[in-house]
């Protein structure tokens, strides 16, 4: 099996430099949940050429209506474990490295990684992972509630911080409505501007896409 | 003109996605949000601030891309040309 048969659908559609560049470059994903397990198998399936994964998290039975690495035979493992072991057997040309640890301040971003995406959970968090970033990395935000959610492209020393743009926000209380499909399909949109984004053509870039999930409505926001 | 975009939940709730209003001198983004809500039907005012006209930390107000509380918060003053936008994002990952 050669690269090019493996890969021949996408290449396909956008070409044999970009396959080239996307095989050359590394994302980290912070979180590998609802949105982290999807975007980091779909990158996988790409065949991105790096990958770390950022989580310290352990498989729930509520985490397997949307996490969609996971299997009942998973729960109680640390999900990273679980994540590389499958992202493999989907593709084992993909080097994965693992950082199983809870984003806080004493974050650091590797020096080598420029593409970031934000799959937390929560703004704390979120705001840790961005203030750990090299300067002019891209963080390809995401987040998700009921049938809403958002995704947004911010160059860091560019851009307004997230924490600028969250400033007083705070999670809401208990547990976050999330179903498999909308988390599937926020992942989708992160995942397409990742692509754009390693092809040096982000087109979120200070822009919220919104997306609406009950009456199907697309909008943006300029930041 | 002011223009008030709405996004997300609150474009559901309203209906709309946006709506402008002419200018009133002097007018905070609290007398805003209170002139709007006359405007609309639908109550909605609810959603964003407490009986003590707090903020409540859901939602993001945003005067020309800029986070009101950069500003002068709910007592940010409102031009002739404002964009206001109002966005109560998704949190979970």
């Amino acid at each position: 099996m050669s690269a090019t048969e493996r890969y021949n659908r996408q290449i396909l559609h956008w070409g044999q430099e970009r396959q080239q560049k996307l095989e050359s470059a590394t994302v980290l994903v912070a979180g590998v949940g609802g949105l982290g397990a999807t975007v980091s198998q779909l990158l996988t399936r790409a065949g991105i050429g790096k990958l770390y994964l950022v989580d310290d998290g352990l498989v729930n039975w509520s985490d397997l209506n949307r996490q969609l690495l996971y299997h009942e035979t998973d729960i109680g493992l640390p999900k990273l474990a679980i994540a590389k072991q499958r992202l493999q057997q989907i593709n084992s040309s993909v080097k994965i490295e693992l950082r199983p640890k809870r984003i806080d301040r004493s974050f650091q971003s590797p020096t080598n990684v420029s593409i970031i995406a934000d799959c937390l959970d929560n703004y704390p968090s979120r705001f840790d992972l961005e203030a750990g970033l090299v300067a002019g990395s891209f963080l390809i935000h995401g987040g998700i509630e009921g049938d809403q959610g958002q995704v947004l492209t911010l160059q860091k020393g560019k851009s307004q911080s997230l924490a600028d743009i969250f400033t007083g926000i705070r999670k809401p209380q208990g547990e976050i409505p999330v179903t498999g499909a909308g988390a599937a399909i926020l992942a989708g949109f992160m995942v397409n501007e990742l692509f754009n984004t390693i092809f040096e053509q982000p087109q979120l870039l200070n822009r919220f896409l919104i997306i609406g999930l009950s009456d199907l409505h697309l909008t943006f926001l300029e930041v | 003109m002011v223009k008030i975009q709405f996004y997300s939940l609150l474009r559901m709730l309203l209906k709309q996605e946006k709506l402008e209003l002419p200018p009133c001198e002097d007018e905070n983004v609290e007398q805003l949000l209170q002139r709007l809500q006359q405007q609309i039907t639908i109550p909605f005012i609810h959603k964003l601030l407490n009986e003590k006209g707090e903020m409540f930390p859901g939602t993001i107000i945003m005067i020309n891309r800029r986070n009101i509380h950069h500003l002068e918060k709910l007592e940010t003053r409102i031009h002739d040309g404002d964009v206001i936008a109002l966005f109560p994002p998704g949190a979970g990952g």
